[in-house]
């Protein structure tokens, strides 16, 4: 079971499209941060994720432990959300 | 589809691999021929259109739009019609004569047709540093990725379209940008004029990139601090960047197809005049099919061909679900 997930995004990313889109087929709620809209935290994504790039999902866990996916990943999305 | 019909039991008239331009434009034929139609995709949506920047070249829209945006509204059209759409990763294609079935990750599709649309993706460079610094400072998604370089330097390597299409959207954040062009600027004269008139791109013709360098190892949190190029009389260059945005070329989408189907000698897929390929009832339409030209607009064209060839193939055929399989008799 998931705690909270956070999707780090940008106006323009057609694969966060894809991890949104994906999210919402399975009922998920997630919190979006849109680095566009808050550039300030770049930092953030950069260091939960090790990657300049977006989509970066952030899987929090009941336990708190969390699992950060880099891009569309489905095989590593789906596991994550079970 | 009945209540205990799922997209993996039921035998669809049409399965497309990829949802580019051509699976969509190829769906909207299909489905408003009531040919039930899945697309099957790992990516986005839209394929590489879905990930640039704006197009401009697209009929019916006079002031051009967004990648992400046409290929929205491509998508909901063929769903008007009844187009399914399902994330997949097809890893097999095999042929039972008269069904084809699709093994994915996310187990077995069956169809009486198949309809190959998966495109085709950036090629790398090719030099030291590329692989290394992927993501953390070498990038290919100018859509995805350039929002970290607010108010940074960037080498952007190609000479294409999509390499000044992608230098003019990176200049929204960075503050200057050095385009490396191997020979010659290759894109539309239009975008060559807005090339010309943006002061934060300059062109460097001539050169050759070597190799991407960052300040210290990945591991070690290194980031990437300049690109090193020859130009034509074989002088080293230094550019001194934040990051690099490679657009040097597209490669097709084919490697789970080899021995499958037949492939020219770059691996893009042979078609007759038909978009049929050498399997019967499979067809390739869109920038994977050899002899394409890669354009948003012929791949549109190549889908709607397809569709119509597909639906000639399908007529016959005989249109029951028996499969051709062997019969065992004791």
């Amino acid at each position: 079971m998931t705690k909270k997930i956070t999707i780090f995004t940008t106006n323009t990313c057609a694969y966060c499209g894809m991890v949104k889109k994906f999210l919402d087929a399975k009922g998920h709620v997630y919190e979006v941060v849109n680095l566009d809209e808050n550039p300030e935290r770049q930092a953030e994504a950069l260091e939960v994720s090790g990657a300049l790039t977006v989509p970066v999902t952030v899987v929090t866990k009941q336990d708190d432990s969390q699992e950060v996916i880099v891009g569309f990943n489905l095989a590593r999305l789906a596991p994550a959300l079970a | 589809m009945s209540e205990t019909e799922t997209n993996n039991s039921k035998i669809w008239d049409v399965i497309t691999i990829g949802s580019g331009p051509a699976a969509l434009s190829a769906a909207i034929y299909t489905t408003r021929e009531d040919l039930s139609t899945l697309l099957l995709d790992k990516g986005p949506v839209g394929g590489l259109a879905a990930v640039t920047d704006w197009v401009d070249n697209y009929p019916g829209f006079p002031d051009g739009i967004a990648g992400l945006e046409l290929a929205d509204k491509l998508q909901k059209q063929a769903e008007r019609f009844g187009a399914i759409f399902e994330f997949g990763e097809v890893k097999q294609i095999v042929d039972e004569g008269k069904f084809k079935v699709l093994k994915t990750d996310v187990g077995d599709f069956k169809a009486k047709s198949v309809l190959i649309a998966t495109g085709s993706d950036y090629k790398k460079v090719g030099v030291p540093g590329e692989a290394e610094y992927y993501a953390r400072g070498v990038h290919y998604c100018a859509t995805c990725d350039g929002a970290f370089y607010r108010d940074k330097k960037l080498v952007v390597v190609g000479g294409g379209n999509s390499a000044v299409q992608e230098s003019l959207f990176l200049t929204r954040y960075a503050s200057h940008i050095d385009l490396l062009v191997r020979s010659k600027i290759s894109c539309s004269d239009v975008l060559q004029k807005e090339l010309a008139k943006n002061a934060k791109i300059t062109v460097h013709l001539g050169v050759k990139t070597d190799e991407i360098v960052g300040d210290k190892p990945m591991g070690e949190g290194g980031k990437v601090i300049k690109v090193i190029g020859t130009d034509v009389d074989g002088k080293k260059i230094e550019f001194p960047t934040d990051g690099v945005f490679v657009f040097v070329g597209l490669s097709p989408n084919t490697t789970f197809l080899k021995g499958i189907v037949d492939l020219d000698e770059i691996g893009f897929i042979k078609t007759n005049v038909h978009l049929e390929t050498n399997i019967a009832g499979v067809f390739a339409a869109g920038d994977v099919r050899s002899g394409a030209t890669m354009q948003i607009a012929s791949a549109s064209g190549e889908g709607a061909t397809a569709a119509l060839m597909i639906r000639q193939y399908l007529e016959g055929h005989a249109m029951d679900h028996e499969p051709l399989m062997a019969t065992v008799t004791n």
